[in-house]
Parts: C-alpha cells; sequence; structure tokens
C-alpha cells in the first residue's frame, strides 16, 4: 500500500526538482514576464489568464517572481549544503572512528556550535558580513557543518556497535579497511537521505530569514521576500498573496522529503519493514501430518514448511521443506549442520517465533499433548518460557542493553508464576548460583554489556531454566563462546538435563558436541533433514553422504596426524534452494550418480537410520568398513 | 548516576565559557568588518576628539584580553553592554523578548514531544499497517510545512476566519494563566506540528528496528507479552536515537520561533533581532547569541541526563 502510495509521488517530486533546476539555470523559459515588468495601476490584482498568480504591490506578475525565486532556492541549496557536507561528513567518520580523544575534542567543538540555533548563527554573520542572501547562506552552510558531522558520527557508531556484534566479520581487517568496506557503504543511504532532508532545512530556513528582513532584499524575487511582502499586505488584500510564494516553497521542500524517502526505500530491501509477528497461511493440520506425528514425544514437529517472499515477482525462496522431528520426554535431540542448512529457522518456527517476513506454508506441531499448530501469539505466550525454555546463539545481543540482568531475568517468573518480584529476585538468585555465576545478588543489578559472553550465556540458561520447562532448545548455545567456555557450558546442560530429566534439542554445527550430549540426531541440509538416527548410529554407521562428510571433518578423526589439514567438505550450502532438481547435495556429493540429479531423494528406513539419498542402501554397507575405526575413537 | 550528572554538568562550564568567546569575538569581526561603533556614530561629528571619546566612554579603547575580561564579568552578572540603538542595557531588551519566545518554545515543545512519542509508539508496533500509512502520509505533510507556514495558516483560519484567538501581543502569565495561553497557542501549535512529525518518525523507525532485535526475540521466547515488549524491551532502546533528535529539535524550534514571532506579530526576541540587524546594533546580537546558546546547552544537559537513563553504558562509563 505505502510503495504504491510512494512510487507516483517519487516520479512528481522528481519532475518538481527538475523545473526548480530549470528556473535556476533558465527561468526566463517557464516566466510569463521579467521581474522589472510593473505598472502599479494593476496593484493586487487576483489572479488572471496573463498573470496566473495574480499582482502584487507594484503590479508586478506575482507568478514570474515565483519561477525566479527558485534560483535563489537552488543557489542556498548549494551553497549551504555544500559547505556542511564537504566538512561535516568527513569531520563525523573520523570522530566516529578514531574515537578517544580525537572524537571527544571534535565533538566538543561540534556541540559548542550545535548549541547555536542555525538561524541565530545566520543571523549574527549577516550582521557582520551585512544582509544578502549569500551571507545568509553561508551562515547556514556553517550551521549544517554540525548537522552533518552529527549525524555521521552518529550513523557510524551504529555501524560500527553492529561490526561488534558480528566480531567474526571485522577480525583481521584493519580500521581503515573496515571502514571502507563495512562501515562507509552503510552509511551512504543515512547520508543521501540526510542530504535531501538538510536541503528541505535549507530551503525552509533561508526562506524563513529571507521573511522576517534578514537574507534577500526586501524587493527581490526570493520566495521569503514575497512572504514578506505579503505578510505587510495581507490584512488588506487578502491571505491569497501568501499563495504564490508558499506553494512552490511546500512543493520544494515535499518533494525533498520525498525523494529522500524514496531513495532510502530503495537501499533497504522491501521485505524489511515487517510486523513482529510472521503469518502462517496453512492454518490446519492435514491428515498426511497425522501420519507422521509421533504422539508419543514430548514435543512433536511434522512436516514443517516455510517460505520467504522474495523482491518483485520471483517465486518465494523456500527455506525449509518438510522437516519433521520429535524428540521424547528426557531425550537429548542433537540437530546438526552447517550454517545455513536451516536449522535456526526450523527452531524459530517450531516454537512459533519464526521472524516475519517468513511464512509457515504446511506442517504441525504437537507439544505435550497439544495440537499448537494454529496456537496464537497469546496461547504460545503461556507455553514459551514457561513449558519451552529457548538459548540463543549470541549470548549479549540476545540481553536487552537498556535492562538490568536481574530484570530480564526475573520476567519469566513473573509472567509464568504467581511468585511477587521479591520472590522471584530470591528464585533468580538461585537460579544464577545453579549456573554457577558467582555472587549472583549483584550480579542481578549489573548491564548485559558488564558480562562476557560466557557469563551472559549462563545468564541465558538461567532465564530459559527458571519456570522448570519440559523442553529446552538451545540453538547453537556456545559457537560464540571460546573454546574453554564452550566445555563449560556443555557441561553445566548435561548437568542440568541430568538433574531436571527434561528434553534438549540442540542445534549444532559440531558433531563433537553432539557426540557428547546428544541420543538421538537429525542432520540438516539445505533446508531439509537428510538423515536421521540414534546418536551412536551417526557415529557407527553414518549413512548419508553428507553425514559421512560431516564426519570427516571432524578433528578427532585425524588425530594422530597432526600435519594433515582438516578435511573440509568441498562447496557450499546452496543459499536458493531449488527442490525439484533431484538431490540438493548432489553438487558437492562423492557418491553421486545421474539419476540423483533427476530424481528427489526421500526419508526412507535404512538399517536403523532414516536416510534421504538414492544410494543410502548400498552405501550404508561400505562406509561401515571406512568409518568404524574413527568411530571407536569418538565413543570412547 | 548522582556521579554522572555531575559529571555532564561540569562539562558544560567550558561549554558556555567557549560560546562567551564566540559571542564576544562577534563584536570584535563586526568591528573589523564595519568599524567600531564610534566610527560609525562619528560619521556626521568631525571633531577628532569624538570617536577616541565614545571609545573611552564605551571602553572599547582598551587591548581585547581586558575588554574580554571585562565584558565577560559582567555578563556574568547579566550586564549585557548597551545597545546602540535604544541606548538602554542590552539585557533589559532581550529580558523583554525572552519570555513570548521562551513560552512559545516551550509549549510547542511540551506538546509535540508528547504527541509525538505517542503517535509514533502507535505506529511504529505495526510498520506497514494502516495506521502506520495514515500518520506517515500527515507526517510528511507536517515535516514538509515550514512553521511559518502553517503559523500563517492558522493566522489566517483561526484568528482571521473564525475569530476564535487572535493573539496580537504576549500576554504575560500575571495576567492570567488562559490570557497567557491564549496568546501564544497558535504559534506554539505551528511549532508543534513539525516537532511532532519529527519525533514520530524517528520513534518509528528506531522502534520497528529495536522489534526486530535479538533482545526482544528472545524476550519473546520467555513468553513476554506483546505490551511489555514495546513497553519494557523496545521503547527504551528506541528512545535513544530519539532524544537526541529532539535535543536537535530544541535547538531548531527556538530558531524558527524567530520567524514565526513575525508572523503573529508577536514581540519575542526575533522581532527585537532582526531590528538589531537591520540597525547594525552588535551588542544585542551578541547578547542573544549567548542567552540563547545557553539556553540550548542547558536544555541538551536534560537530555543527556536523560539518555544516561536509558543507556546504561554511557552512564556507567562516564560516571
Ligand atoms: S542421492 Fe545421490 S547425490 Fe544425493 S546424497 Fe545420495 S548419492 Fe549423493
Amino acid at each position: 500500500m505505502q510503495s504504491f502510495i510512494r512510487k507516483p509521488l517519487a516520479v512528481a517530486s522528481s519532475i518538481w526538482i527538475f523545473l526548480l533546476l530549470v528556473a535556476f539555470v533558465r527561468p526566463s523559459i517557464l516566466a510569463t514576464h521579467a521581474t522589472t515588468f510593473s505598472d502599479t495601476t494593476f496593484a493586487f490584482d487576483k489572479p488572471s489568464s496573463q498573470h496566473f498568480f495574480g499582482r502584487g504591490q507594484v503590479g508586478e506578475d506575482l507568478y514570474s517572481f515565483a519561477v525566479y525565486g527558485g534560483q535563489n532556492a537552488v543557489r542556498s541549496i548549494l551553497i549551504a549544503v555544500g559547505i556542511g557536507a564537504l566538512v561535516g561528513v568527513p569531520l563525523g567518520l573520523i570522530s566516529a572512528w578514531a574515537g578517544g580523544r580525537i572524537d571527544r575534542a571534535t565533538m566538543w567543538l561540534v556541540d559548542l556550535l550545535f548549541s547555536i540555533p542555525v538561524i541565530m548563527l545566520a543571523i549574527a554573520i549577516v550582521a557582520i558580513l551585512g544582509s544578502g542572501i549569500t551571507s545568509a547562506m553561508v551562515g547556514i552552510g556553517f550551521a549544517m557543518i554540525t548537522r552533518f558531522a552529527r549525524i555521521t558520527r552518529a550513523a557510524a557508531l551504529a555501524e560500527k556497535e553492529e561490526l561488534y556484534i558480528d566480531a567474526a566479520k571485522i577480525t583481521g581487517l584493519s580500521s581503515f579497511t573496515t571502514m571502507r568496506r563495512y562501515i562507509f557503504p552503510n552509511l551512504i543511504p543515512t547520508l543521501v537521505v540526510q542530504v535531501a532532508i538538510l536541503s528541505s532545512i535549507v530551503i525552509l530556513i533561508g526562506t524563513g530569514l529571507s521573511a522576517i528582513g534578514v537574507g534577500a532584499e526586501r524587493d527581490d524575487a526570493d520566495w521569503g521576500a514575497m512572504i514578506l511582502r505579503a505578510s505587510e499586505n495581507s490584512l488588506s488584500e487578502g491571505y491569497w498573496l501568501f499563495f504564490p510564494a508558499c506553494l512552490p516553497l511546500l512543493l520544494t521542500i515535499v518533494s525533498l522529503n520525498l525523494l529522500g524517502d524514496a531513495l532510502r526505500d530503495s537501499y533497504v530491501p522491501s521485505g524489511s519493514v515487517t510486523s513482529l509477528t510472521s503469518t502462517r497461511r496453512t492454518a490446519k493440520t492435514t491428515t498426511a501430518d497425522l501420519d507422521v506425528i509421533d504422539r508419543a514425544a514430548l514435543f512433536s514437529v511434522a512436516s514443517l514448511s516455510v517460505e520467504f517472499p522474495t523482491a518483485k515477482k520471483q517465486s518465494p525462496k523456500k527455506v525449509l521443506h518438510d522437516i519433521t522431528f520429535s524428540v521424547k520426554k528426557g531425550e537429548v535431540l542433537g540437530v546438526v549442520g552447517e550454517s545455513g542448512s536451516g536449522k535456526s529457522i526450523t527452531m524459530l518456527a517450531s516454537a512459533g517465533l519464526l521472524p516475519a517476513p517468513g511464512q509457515i506454508t504446511q506442517g504441525s506441531t504437537y507439544f505435550d499433548g497439544r495440537d499448537l499448530t494454529t496456537a496464537t501469539e497469546k496461547q504460545w505466550q503461556k507455553i514459551r518460557g514457561n513449558d519451552i525454555g529457548y538459548i540463543f546463539q549470541e549470548p549479549i545481543a540476545s540481553l536487552n542493553p537498556a535492562l538490568t540482568v536481574g530484570n530480564q531475568l526475573i520476567e519469566p517468573l513473573l509472567v509464568h508464576t504467581d511468585l511477587t518480584k521479591k520472590e522471584a529476585r530470591a528464585k533468580a538468585e538461585e537460579l544464577l548460583a545453579e549456573v554457577r555465576i558467582p555472587d549472583p545478588a549483584s550480579r542481578m543489578k549489573q548491564y548485559p554489556h558488564e558480562f562476557s559472553g560466557g557469563m551472559a550465556q549462563r545468564v541465558g540458561i538461567a532465564m530459559a531454566l527458571a519456570c522448570e520447562p519440559k523442553l529446552l532448545i538451545a540453538d547453537e548455545p556456545t559457537t560464540a563462546l571460546d573454546v574453554t567456555v564452550q566445555g563449560q557450558i556443555l557441561d553445566l546442560l548435561s548437568d542440568i538435563q541430568t538433574r531436571r530429566d527434561m528434553a534438549i534439542i540442540f542445534v549444532t554445527h559440531d558433531l563433537g558436541v553432539i557426540a557428547e550430549i546428544a541420543d538421538q540426531v537429525i542432520v540438516m541440509y539445505a533446508g531439509q533433514v537428510v538423515e536421521q538416527a540414534s546418536a551412536e548410529n551417526i557415529f557407527s554407521s553414518p549413512t548419508h553422504p553428507y553425514t559421512q562428510a560431516l564426519l570427516a571433518t571432524m578433528p578427532q578423526n585425524h588425530s594422530g596426524d597432526v600435519d594433515k589439514p582438516l578435511t573440509v567438505i568441498e562447496g557450499t550450502v546452496p543459499s536458493q534452494t531449488s527442490i525439484d532438481a533431484g538431490c540438493q547435495f548432489a553438487p558437492r556429493c562423492t557418491y553421486v550418480q545421474e539419476q540423483c540429479t533427476v530424481t528427489l531423494p526421500t526419508l526412507t528406513l535404512v538399517g536403523g537410520s532414516t536416510v534421504a539419498c538414492l544410494r543410502a542402501e548400498e552405501l550404508q554397507s561400505e562406509v561401515v568398513n571406512l568409518t568404524v575405526s574413527s568411530t571407536e575413537k569418538v565413543t570412547q | 548516576m548522582a556521579k554522572y550528572i555531575t559529571f555532564r554538568f561540569l562539562s558544560l562550564l567550558p561549554l558556555l565559557f567557549a560560546v562567551s568567546v564566540v559571542s564576544f569575538s562577534l563584536a570584535v569581526i563586526g568591528e573589523k568588518v564595519n568599524g567600531s561603533i564610534a566610527v560609525q556614530k562619528c560619521a556626521e561629528d568631525t571633531s577628532p576628539t569624538c570617536v577616541a571619546t565614545i571609545e573611552k566612554n564605551l571602553g572599547i579603547d582598551k587591548p581585547l584580553r581586558h575588554r574580554f575580561v571585562s565584558w565577560f564579568s559582567d555578563a556574568l552578572q547579566g550586564d549585557l553592554g548597551i545597545s546602540n540603538q535604544t541606548n538602554g542595557p542590552v539585557s533589559e531588551l532581550l529580558l523583554e523578548g525572552f519570555w513570548p519566545t521562551f513560552s512559545i518554545v516551550g509549549l510547542s515543545l511540551v506538546l509535540g514531544v508528547s504527541l509525538g512519542i505517542a503517535v509514533g509508539i502507535f505506529s511504529g508496533t505495526k510498520p506497514g499497517g494502516a495506521r502506520d500509512t495514515v500518520t506517515s502520509v500527515l507526517s510528511t505533510s507536517f515535516l514538509a510545512t515550514p512553521s511559518y507556514v502553517i503559523g500563517i495558516f492558522l493566522s489566517f483560519l483561526i484568528a482571521t476566519k473564525l475569530g476564535w484567538v487572535n493573539p496580537t501581543r504576549y500576554t504575560p502569565t500575571e495576567d492570567g494563566y488562559f490570557e497567557w495561553f491564549k496568546s501564544i497557542i497558535l504559534p506554539a501549535a505551528s511549532l508543534a506540528l513539525p516537532t511532532m512529525a519529527i519525533i514520530q518518525r524517528q520513534l518509528r523507525s528506531s522502534m520497528a528496528s529495536a522489534l526486530q532485535s535479538r533482545y526482544v526475540l528472545a524476550a519473546r521466547a520467555r513468553g513476554v507479552s506483546r505490551n511489555a515488549l514495546v513497553a519494557k524491551h523496545a521503547l527504551p532502546n528506541a528512545m535513544i536515537p530519539t532524544l537526541t533528535v529532539i535535543g536537535i529539535r530544541v535547538a531548531a524550534s527556538i530558531g524558527i520561533t524567530l520567524v514565526v514571532e513575525r508572523v503573529f506579530g508577536l514581540n519575542g526576541l526575533g522581532v527585537i533581532l532582526s531590528d538589531a540587524v537591520t540597525n547594525n546594533d552588535i551588542p544585542v546580537i551578541q547578547g542573544a547569541m549567548l542567552l540563547v546558546a545557553t539556553l540550548v546547552l542547558l536544555v541538551n544537559l536534560l537530555i543527556d541526563i536523560a539518555y544516561g537513563f536509558l543507556n546504561p553504558k554511557v552512564r556507567l562509563e562516564n560516571g
């Protein structure tokens, strides 16, 4: 709806700005009279076919005055925005990147100038340099420096913060490269929008100054001067006198703003402005789902498929295809696959947390005997954090930076139990002790930025455990942490799992972790489950070529041969999956045959495993011999 | 927090001093460009002692350093010199214009900020929805309309056509709060509408991105209700960039009032300043600049304090 309204408006805005430029370069094309044309006998004549906007105090043609006024408007943008952007943007960038003393000194100066309103500064400069539109514009341009510097700096800092979160992205790059490659390109949308918006502010202020007699001369062809003359005569001659100046002024400012918006929208992918919750297209559990649903399980998901709408009219991107899995009470299900295999989306969608604009196109969810397929957000609210705990990959980003850790920790307790705030605090302290955070009472009062990644993840675990959930979904809980901390967190989780007899779905790309913790395993590739088996089977007789390849990359399988580089699986997970063309793994599979690119393999029971591979049966017998030696090491 | 506030307050002092330096140099640059006030006043008087006498009387014959010290110590006591034009004290002249201007800006900020936040939350929680489309069309139009044009329209519609309120002079609060309110509501509304639009737009976009953040997802996974997600989790974070925008708008409002007052013929700082420019009355401009800048700095201090409340990182690292 919005883009529908906006597009024609953006075109109209461009046309207006073009006309303004024509008025700047050659006003005589658009004007009907010269600015020197006057005849006092026809002063204040109403608009007519010869004088579209009527006539002014000395009988001048107000339409032509409005056209010539465009010259001052464009000139003021060129001078003021030019000065502001050329000085302000580099200043802001340097300040943001250098940080420390340079940042403080620059911002101190900018703040200082910032405290003088643009109009005040312009008035002062006009007082010194003498009246005239140019001195007013220099004054405004001077003030614009501070605007550009501030905005650039703020945007660059925000980008820096983002990068800090994705620290992996920037490690090993010099700060200059980071600034050029990652920060500046991301600032361009902001800056382009700012040029448009600040241009409109420059026009607004420049016209305003002329309207109070500071700036253009009283009799000039200038929108502000025209407003000044109109205000002197509006009471006796009528308010229509404002029209010839206000109309082009408004159109210019509106156009600049709309263009800014349109430009910004063209930088931001269309799906990015979305609502909090995603939608679901099919509401019903299908009979096919009922066949695969495992009613004995604590949590089971059947035939889950998810799509993301793509730009323009392309068909939506299917990210999950027919995912089926279940986890029994007290069992640990490992979900393994490379990044991009759809593990996280599977978990989010299963817990009703699929981010918009993702769409669940089919599938059903059962939890603890309840059909959650069509559960509303309200119903999910009662389950999430209560019966199902969720741990995220980035522990610090998952905590609200503005609230104390304690405040967030007691949240599930306040939402799901009848505990008072005080009781919840006491319980939260116990939880922190349980996840082995020293000095819980004082840690509760701290903010997330005072926590290390490992400590923050302990908080994440404590939060997920607060209401003693029957199921814990842990989405790569250790990936963002360093190795020693990883081990501690893992120990902690399996410890708690045994103690509380809780089911866990553990998502990871690391088979080593799976070996340590999982009872059952599903292997995911390109949004599909390719193999499902007990952990024992996965390691003793991996069947799907992808599972085998994953196993081969495990460091354990290289022990004794330190110099040999780790095996990597050639190629990458396809980003845009197209399910109609046979097996998704075919391009990377060492066992690929012609039929693989034609026929789509479906999950079938082969030996003790369920595998989606056309050659599963032949492979299973071969592979046992291949990997038996390494498996012994893993299971020891 | 107390430590943070003290720190912010102390860091204001050098800024105030620097603003004084800037204001003072205004007069000096003015003298260099246009000749001293004494030279101007003696344009017709040809007696050789004329310039010297006036310069001595005004104390502008002394070295700059001394002049600054005496100007600064006078300014600290509220003495901003003598107006070239009225020959009265600048401070009295400015004080006369200060209350109307201050009242208009104050009222416009109260109205604009509170409405802007309310509408911003309203539209930001469901971006792309119908109510978002309506509010964003409305705010784009308010944003694009200069306050003085809104002023022209309001004075045409409400003052002239409907005759509800017709402010021509500022009425001080001593004459009754309602009369005071009536005398400033139209200019304040003219300023408040764009303020509202600016804040709404900022809050809408920062709200939308806060709602898409990891911590909101994590809070949803804890079973936090939708209203709490918005009010408790997203709003404090979304307010941080919004505060910066409010700060910018405060300074802009003070500037734009100078123009809006003229539209309504109110006798505030705007009228005094444009007269001062016409008459090359540098001491008045100098004093006004100092006054306005001090005001903006004080408001920014308040905003910084609010910023500290919302952003623990800032508060703890600078406290
Ligand atoms: S179906 Fe063919 S290509 Fe796919 S995994 Fe099996 S052998 Fe490899």
